[in-house]
């Protein structure tokens, strides 16, 4: 089966649109085989405003290879089934912000895995809020 | 109020048993759940090789809820664009792969960059926002 993810949107913004349907198998970079190692799915509950490492890449049990194909994806799932869509929780890439989940929204992004790219997550208040992520790489 | 809606399937064998993950969220403007974001810039091109260039040319409004979807559509799976923001490597898409993220653009140098590898490569992105500082002419 490999490792496959796939993508529909759907908007009624633009009269004509048709939406987008995509699907991609997460591979090795620069080939055909399937991409081999992945952190499992994991969630982490987050009470306090202050960012923290969801991925720290130097902590990995498997080292990642850095700059190739890796791939991280990560929702945010609110608390004991409340999903508040007004709140956030940035996320970051060494300290810069690529944005922001709030509740119900996910996102699926390409990752260096260089020791100092280590993927934070700063929430808007001290509200408890619930990620989920699993990254998948390449083994150094 | 203008509907947009994500959905995702992600599933894998790399764990013991198989792993599948299915997600929707309709896109809201920011901090609101009565009203969802209703501007959308959609484009294909190829993206020559040899220079960086930013992915939006008009700037949306900082700190929103704007989502950005970009694919790599190159046929060759050794092409693949490098994506920064900010000077921040995020990473790279090879042929075939595909993004979506909460877009942040939280100042003029927020932009997204993408630089093309291996060859010309073709790209098809979407960007959803609730407003942007049009350029005058």
């Amino acid at each position: 089966m490999a490792t496959r993810c796939s993508i529909s949107i759907s908007s009624d913004i633009a009269p004509g649109f048709g939406g987008i349907s995509e699907e991609m198998t997460l591979t090795q970079a620069g080939n055909l085989v399937d991409i081999d190692s992945t952190t499992g799915f994991a969630i982490r509950k987050l009470s306090a405003t202050g960012a923290v490492d969801l991925v720290t890449m130097a902590n990995e049990l498997v080292e990642p290879k850095d700059s190739v194909a890796a791939k991280i994806y990560i929702r945010n799932i609110g608390y004991r089934d409340v999903i508040d869509k007004s709140v956030g929780v940035t996320i970051g890439v060494n300290a810069e912000p690529i944005g922001k989940l709030y509740g119900g929204d996910w996102m699926m992004m390409p990752l260096t895995c260089i020791d100092a790219d280590d993927i934070t997550v700063t929430p808007d208040n001290d509200n408890t809020v619930v990620i989920e992520y699993v990254m998948f790489y390449e083994e150094a | 109020m203008a509907i947009t809606t994500a959905a995702v399937t992600l599933e894998s064998d790399l764990l013991s048993d198989n792993m599948s993950v299915t997600a929707s969220s309709t896109l809201m403007k920011a901090g609101t759940t009565a009203d969802g974001l209703d501007q959308m810039e959609y484009g294909y091109l190829d993206l020559p090789t040899g220079d960086e260039y930013d992915l939006i040319a008009t700037t949306p409004t900082a700190s929103k809820a704007s989502k950005l979807y970009l694919k790599n559509h190159s046929d060759d799976e050794t092409y693949y664009i490098a994506v920064t923001q900010n000077a921040q490597a995020i990473g790279k898409l090879y042929g075939g792969d595909w993004m979506f993220i909460p877009a942040d653009f939280h100042d003029a140098a927020g932009d997204i960059a993408i630089t093309a590898n291996g060859g010309t490569n073709k790209i098809c992105y979407a960007l959803f926002h609730e407003g942007t500082a049009l350029v005058t002419t």
